[in-house]
């Protein structure tokens, strides 16, 4: 008999174990260990590299109460890594679905300063579980998010506070299974920074980074045009 | 004027197979050149997210690869075609591969447009987008999902024009031709902007 409350996050941000959707999602993930569950984390990259990692991590879905999936928006909606991954778990989920109760909840981030725009990854994570019998948990949406970048959000605590609300009301909701509160949507759209630092910030970030390479003279290049 | 087709169907997708082929037959019938990328059967590296195709190399992905070779055809067209079975409301893993590395055509700086941040252009001319999504039948609310899909991607990759339609695997051969025309007209109003 199992005893504890399993809790799997799926990070789909590629190649990278430092990223916003890690630090969002492992905060989240402490939090649920807080409540008592036994947890796990995987990188999507290196579970669908090979059959025994996909078995791996088909495994871990299998007996998880609660999956997260936490990733960064990619052209509009889920980076190749995420889409690939459902597609694996829905085709094995054709085969048998588990007979206990399994929540889905993800977590989108994305470059341009509006939350909003990660509404369409959303609405697909959505579709996923409807189509492969997760009971839907929610989505939670955050704008502008290279303000959290790669740090814990423990060592940013006053920046990352509206997120660190959101997310611990999220572990609430998640443990006592009710539906996702709408104030935690709202403190995780609410903007780090006000829009315009936001894009000031950026903008002096890719022209320094550019300066790094030598290439702050090229960057409007159009190599494709001959 | 030059057409390319970014086929994200399934390997074994046998059924659907014919649909690319009437989509070529159409575009030569008026005349286009057409250049095929079927996704399933090429080696592409997924994007890294590393940024370097806005930084270190200016326009070009770091991967010299089948993903930068489609990049390069998708802005040296005038119509990009996406076929791809509806996954969860949005495009599948082998189209999302070849798309997430595009962002090369953009510039890394914003600008806004209808009160949200966008990518500036890093070209002049982009292609228009007809993108096909095949489903077993009808299903408004993935189709609902598809569509806006479409239209935030057009926000972002700046096409001249585009349209969106549906393909359901139990439709005859004349009513999947049917679909495929309507969508097609999509090259009349791109032909009248360019000319
Ligand atoms: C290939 C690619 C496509 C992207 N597409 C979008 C997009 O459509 N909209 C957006 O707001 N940000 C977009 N971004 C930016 C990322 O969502 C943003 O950098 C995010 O904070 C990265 O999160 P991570 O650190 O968890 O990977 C894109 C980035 C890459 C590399």
């Amino acid at each position: 008999m199992r005893t504890k409350k399993q809790a799997l996050l799926l990070v789909g941000s590629p190649g990278k174990e430092n990223s916003t959707s890690a630090s969002l999602g492992t905060f989240l993930i402490e939090k649920l260990q807080d409540h008592g569950f036994k947890t796990d984390v995987l990188f999507i990259y290196k579970s669908i590299r090979q059959d025994d990692s996909k078995r791996a991590l088909l495994g871990k879905v299998r007996q998880a109460d609660v999956v997260v999936i936490a990733f960064p928006l990619y052209v509009d909606s889920l980076p190749y890594l995420v889409v690939k991954s459902l597609e694996i778990i829905a085709k094995d989920r054709k085969e048998k679905i588990p007979k206990t109760e399994q929540s889905l909840l993800c977590i989108v981030n994305n470059g341009f300063p509006e939350a909003s725009q990660n509404d369409t990854a959303i609405a697909i994570c959505h579709r996923f579980a409807a189509e492969t019998g997760f009971k839907w948990a929610g989505g939670l949406a955050l704008g502008g998010g290279g303000a959290i970048g790669d740090k814990p959000l423990s060592g940013i605590k006053s920046r990352a506070r509206n997120v660190i609300k959101s997310l611990e009301i999220t572990a609430n909701s998640l443990n006592s299974r009710v539906p996702l509160p709408q104030e935690a949507i709202t403190l995780m759209a609410r903007p780090i920074v006000p829009k315009w630092l936001y894009l000031l910030i950026a903008t002096i970030g890719w022209k320094k980074t550019a300066k790094k390479f030598n290439t702050h003279k090229n960057l409007y290049d159009r190599p494709f045009l001959s | 004027m030059k057409a390319s087709i970014l086929d994200g169907l399934g390997k074994g997708d046998i059924a659907m197979n014919n649909i690319h082929k009437m989509i070529i037959h159409e575009l030569m019938e008026i005349e286009w050149k057409v250049e095929s990328f079927i996704l399933h059967d090429m080696k592409i590296t997924h994007c890294l997210g590393c940024f370097e195709c806005w930084m270190k190399t200016p326009g070009i992905c770091r991967f010299d690869d089948a993903g930068r070779k489609i990049a390069k055809s998708f802005i040296q067209s005038d119509l990009v075609i996406f076929l791809t079975p509806v996954t969860f409301g949005g495009y599948s893993s082998e189209l999302k591969k070849a798309l997430d590395r595009i962002i090369c055509l953009d510039l890394p700086f914003f600008k806004r447009y209808n009160g949200e941040v966008h990518h500036k252009m890093r070209y002049k001319k982009y292609p228009g987008f007809m993108v096909a999504g095949i489903l077993p039948e009808a299903d408004p609310e993935s189709e609902r999902i598809f569509k806006t899909l479409v239209e935030r991607n057009a926000l972002n990759f700046f096409p001249p024009a585009h349209v969106s339609g549906f393909i359901y695997r139990y439709q005859s051969q004349e009513e999947i031709q049917k679909t495929i025309n309507t969508l097609l007209g999509v090259t009349e109003t791109i032909t009248s902007i360019t000319n």
